[in-house]
């Protein structure tokens, strides 16, 4: 219960705290628009049938994407900087439990982009959306927040690991949206680059997302991306549990928190 | 004119500083590479085409992003942010002159990786450029990084009038990105868009290069780039007074911020 209660508290304060910040909110709010806008003249050519759903959910995961390399990413190195690292490291509660409470509260916040990126297309071009499956829509997306959640705290706890977070933050961005193909199918890529996106799990949450807006005729293939999506996310639990292992041993050993 | 060339290194010294070589070619080259590549990949699979020359030609103009809106954009918010911003303000030093040296080693360093950028990209979207004037093309790219800089400088000077500098930077680099005619063609803009986009730099110097590489009309490249020069005078004057704006009310207010 204390877990449940600890987690509540600090999603509603991280949501908050990101909300309050300049970057945050142009990620949330403008980026989504202005991504919406530029995809949308891009895509009015493409002879593709829903392509209007297509540019909505290609924004919306784009800023979404953002929100996260903008907030969760550094969201260790945010306290590190303010001086409260030490104070949440040393609670009663469980470090790894306060930054799972953060990330909850950023990703939730952050899906407000694919909101936002619907509002757009719809006000400004009176873009008609199209979805198949809404059911197994709601089912991905809710994939795919898990699938965030445990990306963005692999995330931060490697970029823990150096001072310039800042840098790699916005390193990050692009190459992810581009190899996990949040824009275009991940087959059109060179086959050398195919197999770094397959191990990335938001690759498979798009798919799974995609899949979902476009339909099926056999839910198979949306249940083996379902799995590979939960299998790797699996993996990514294990690779957090242990960065987690290694740098509290290191911060024990060194008695400071400043890694780098 | 030592001095000149000496301050203006100090100031990009002082705004690259934090990094190391590996981390300064990773951020101000290979990032923007990247983004280059997204683009022309994302223009190839929605315009069904595999003749990516005029994304490789606009995307590479919009690597000079990096250096000509977020490092210069913020080159005041830095002065400011690190205790200069008073010792600038009081000094006789025509603010001219400082604006101009905040603006020469960007743009050099814009000029190199938009160049980098066009041989990058025409290396692996196999653009041709044996059919072009290779002079003409370094001429078009010096002007459009006198245009963006130009451009950069003027956003600076909006960190002496604002605080939300991350709005007023990210919002214009998704400017140029929408409506320069980067990776859609102006036409379908909506008519006052279409003002807009005149307004701004890089969109006749990406006209420009994109003619050099159709049917040549040089009457047109010429008068396309003599409008661009026109433009990043008219930024690098605006900077200027509103330097000089700021000069003014901080003396009266005794603040360095008019926010």
């Amino acid at each position: 219960m204390n877990f449940i209660k600890v987690i509540y508290s600090t999603l509603r304060l991280q949501m908050k705290n990101s909300f309050a910040r300049p970057m945050y909110r142009f990620c949330l709010i403008a980026n989504p628009i202005v991504n919406t806008i530029l995809l949308y003249h891009m895509f009015l050519n493409s002879n593709m049938d829903n392509f209007t759903t297509y540019v909505m959910l290609g924004a919306g995961l784009m800023g979404l994407w953002s929100c996260i390399c903008f907030s969760s990413a550094g969201d260790i190195n945010r306290e590190r900087f303010s001086g409260t690292l030490s104070l949440i490291y040393i609670t009663p509660t469980s470090f790894s439990v306060i930054l799972l409470g953060k990330v909850i509260g950023n990703t939730i916040l952050s899906f407000v982009s694919l909101v936002i990126s619907f509002l757009t297309a719809l006000l400004f071009y009176q873009a008609p959306i199209h979805i198949e499956e809404m059911g197994y829509l709601m089912l991905a997306i809710f994939a795919a927040m898990i699938c965030f959640i445990t990306i963005s705290i692999l995330i931060a706890y490697l970029l823990t690991l150096s001072r310039k977070t800042q840098l790699y933050m916005n390193c990050i961005e692009v190459p992810i949206i581009f190899i996990c193909g949040f824009l275009f199918p991940v087959e059109i890529l060179p086959s050398w680059v195919q197999p770094i996106s397959y191990i990335l799990a938001p690759t498979w949450a798009v798919k799974l997302i995609r899949l979902s807006v476009a339909g099926f005729t056999d839910s198979l293939i949306y249940f083996k991306t379902l799995g590979i999506l939960c299998l790797i996310t699996i993996l990514y639990v294990i690779g957090i549990l242990l960065i987690y292992k290694l740098i509290d041993r290191e911060v024990r050993i060194r008695a400071s928190l400043e890694l780098s | 004119m030592k001095r000149f060339i000496t301050q203006s290194w100090l100031n990009f010294k002082g705004q690259k500083s934090v990094f190391n070589l590996a981390e300064f070619l990773c951020f101000d080259t290979g990032y923007p590479l990247i983004t280059l590549i997204f683009y022309c990949v994302l223009a190839g699979y929605s315009f069904h085409t595999t003749d990516l020359t005029r994304w490789v030609v606009g995307n590479s103009f919009l690597l000079c992003t990096n250096t000509c809106i977020f490092s210069l954009g913020s080159s005041f918010t830095g002065e400011r942010y690190h205790g200069r911003i008073r010792s600038i303000i009081v000094a006789p030093r025509n603010k001219l002159v400082i604006v101009l040296e905040k603006g020469l080693f960007s743009g050099i360093i814009a000029i190199i990786t938009v160049f980098l950028g066009f041989l990058v990209g025409s290396g692996i979207f196999r653009v041709d450029f044996s059919r072009i004037h290779l002079f003409s093309f370094f001429l078009i790219i010096v002007i459009g990084m006198f245009s963006a800089t130009g451009f950069g400088l003027l956003l600076s000077t909006f960190g002496l009038i604002t605080d939300q500098m991350h709005l007023v930077l990210n919002l214009s680099s998704y400017a140029l990105m929408i409506f320069c005619g980067v990776n859609f063609p102006v036409s379908q803009l909506s008519y006052g868009a279409r003002l807009l986009s005149n307004c701004l730099p890089l969109t006749r110097s990406i006209k420009a290069a994109n003619l050099l590489f159709e049917v040549t009309k040089g009457a047109e490249v010429i008068r396309l780039l003599l409008e661009e020069l026109l433009i990043g005078g008219i930024y690098f004057i605006a900077a200027f007074f509103l330097i000089r704006m700021v000069e003014k009310v901080a003396i009266k207010k005794a603040t360095f911020e008019v926010f």
